[in-house]
């Protein structure tokens, strides 16, 4: 599992640049960065080399912000691998809330991040399957 | 025309000594029946015999919204329940609803003082006029209906709700007249506007109150819909729609001085205004039978003049009004505090208790916008949680102010911390 940030902002002009300055400012590194968004906010969820530290500085400055885990799985850089992995999930009864990508690794094999109802459980699933699931100091 | 002509065009003198000796049995009615001025003249070492005419008005303790709250439902009433035969209710500052009560003389007096607010502005038995204010608790509805019907006009309940309909009936029972909210008005003619039904409707007159309005949104409404509009004033506390209302002139509202004495104060120091100063409105009522009420601090700020109208009539105008000496707003004809807003948040519990009411009128309604900050510990990460929260949180404050609400959650601390009194409210209404 790794740990992702989710931060509240409003759906408004300049709100993703408000946080990715603060980030910049204290030299935290983004690993992911994905936006949610509904016609008044949006959840901008990120994965940060420093997600304490992000966490922290993003509270002082004024933002609701929460950590949370997600599986970060390792892909192959081949049409229909995602779709496996899925098919895999829905197969075990889980639904998928929310999916985005780390692509840049530094040479490692792209992750995709997900959220389901059950993390645990999905995580299992996936190990039995044979895939590779990444921690936290796999992103770092 | 003028529908009570010995009433309403009496002299001074006439008027002072008539409000003198009903104040005189209303105090001694009052001090009598009920509990709370009984102690509260007590405190003062006042006797209902110290007050011998209108020179001692200013003897009497002032009454509040709260001084209402505190005695719920009915402990500010001076008759038995079975003289009662009718309560209304407005909404309260904490939750709790203002209750009044009317006897049936107070009904008959209520329909004449709305009686002669129509026939002031021409309306007659040969009009059709659709009373399109809420029916029910609130005032307006069933306070412009009864007069009405007195006046001999032929009543169209329309309440509110349906603008379609009320359409409909507008053209197809050539309605004459219509009494409603002006935002309601100014909504009703941009509709007709659109379906290009403007030169169809054979309105001439309107009666708009309940809220807020301005000289210029009177000229618009007159202008958009070809008829003559007059600007009614009440109180449910006081009576309800009916308390004042303009004349041809547009001068300022005239009081029904025969059953409610007028006053301006300074709302800090309450001393007494000059005439023409701007103060709040206090009114005491010299007629009513089941809440007779001393000095009732209405909040409302406006001036007062004695010199007699254009229009023949003698009684005291009120000018418009200036604004309120209270944070409470009218939003649709309701009256909202945002002090019930914060209580409905604090008591759910699940919101920081950082809000900002923003209103405004959109294609002439008024709509009310709330905004809520964020908090950390109530900061979901899925969206789905976020918008049921956000319905959640409208559901609450619509069930707590009456009044549809559209709320929207902001980021922490985005929301102005002021020293001192908060700014809670943000009114893009520009009325006054």
């Amino acid at each position: 599992m790794i740990r992702q940030l989710s931060i509240f902002i409003q759906n408004e002009i300049g709100s993703v640049a408000g946080v990715t300055a603060i980030l910049k400012n204290n030299n935290i590194n983004l690993r992911a960065i994905a936006s949610f968004d509904t016609p008044q906010f949006a959840i901008l969820r990120i994965v940060v080399d420093q997600p304490e530290k992000a966490k922290t500085i993003l509270i002082d400055s004024g933002f609701a912000v929460t950590v949370s885990e997600a599986i970060a799985v390792e892909l192959d850089d081949k049409p229909g691998v995602l779709h496996d992995l899925l098919q895999v999930i829905a197969d075990a009864g889980f639904g998928v809330n929310y999916i985005y990508s780390i692509v840049f690794r530094n040479g490692k094999i792209p992750l995709i991040i997900l959220n389901t109802d059950n993390l645990e459980k999905t995580k299992k699933v996936l190990l039995d399957k044979g895939y590779s699931v990444a921690e936290q100091e796999d992103v770092l | 025309m003028i529908w009570n002509e010995t009433k309403e065009c009496m002299s001074r003198d006439e008027i002072h000594n008539m409000q003198g000796a009903r104040l005189k049995k209303t105090v001694s009615r009052v001090y009598h029946n009920v509990e709370f001025y009984r102690k509260k003249m007590q405190q003062l070492g006042l006797e209902p015999s110290d007050i011998k005419g209108m020179e001692d008005l200013h003897k009497l303790p002032f009454t509040t919204k709260e001084d209402l709250r505190d005695n719920y439902p009915f402990g500010l009433f001076a008759v038995p329940q079975s003289e009662v035969i009718r309560v209304h209710a407005s909404s309260g500052t904490t939750g709790k609803a203002t209750v009044v009560g009317y006897t049936r003389r107070d009904i008959e007096i209520w329909q004449e003082c709305v009686t002669r607010v129509l026939a002031m502005a021409g309306i007659g038995a040969n009009d059709k006029i659709q009373v399109a204010y809420g029916y029910g608790l609130f005032t307006g509805g069933l306070g412009l209906h009864y007069g009405a019907e007195n006046l001999g006009a032929t009543v169209i309940p329309m309440s509110t709700g349906n603008t379609q309909r009320l359409i409909t009936m507008m053209e197809d029972f050539e309605a004459t007249a219509i009494a409603c909210t002006p935002s309601y008005l100014l909504h009703i003619a941009e509709t007709l506007e659109e379906a290009g039904k403007t030169d169809k409707i054979k309105l001439k007159v309107a009666i708009c109150g309940a809220e807020p309005w301005t000289e210029n949104m009177r000229k618009e409404i007159e202008a958009k819909l070809n008829l003559k509009a007059y600007d009614i004033y009440g109180l449910s506390e006081i009576l309800g729609p009916g308390v004042a209302a303009d004349c041809d002139a547009h001068m300022g509202l005239h009081v029904y001085e025969d059953h409610f004495i007028p006053e301006v104060i300074n709302p800090d120091t309450l001393a007494p205004c000059k005439e023409g100063e701007v103060g709040e409105l206090v009114f005491t009522t010299i007629t009513k039978e089941a809440l007779p009420l001393f000095r009732y601090r209405t909040k409302d700020l406006t001036s007062i003049t004695y010199e007699p109208c254009e229009c023949g009539r003698t009684l005291a105008r009120i000018s418009r009004f200036k604004g309120r000496s209270d944070d409470m707003l009218i939003i649709r004809g309701v009256n909202v505090f945002p002090s019930q807003v914060e209580a409905a948040l604090l008591e759910m519990g699940e919101t920081s208790p950082h809000y900002i009411l923003i209103v405004d009128r959109i294609n002439n309604l008024d709509v009310l916008e709330i905004q809520v900050e964020v908090e950390e510990v109530f900061f979901s990460d899925e969206i789905r949680k976020l918008e049921s929260l956000t319905k959640k949180i409208a559901h609450v404050l619509q069930t707590a102010l009456g009044l549809a609400v559209k709320v929207t959650l902001v980021e922490p601390k985005t929301i102005a911390r002021s020293e001192g009194k908060a700014k809670r409210v943000i009114d893009k209404r520009k009325l006054i």
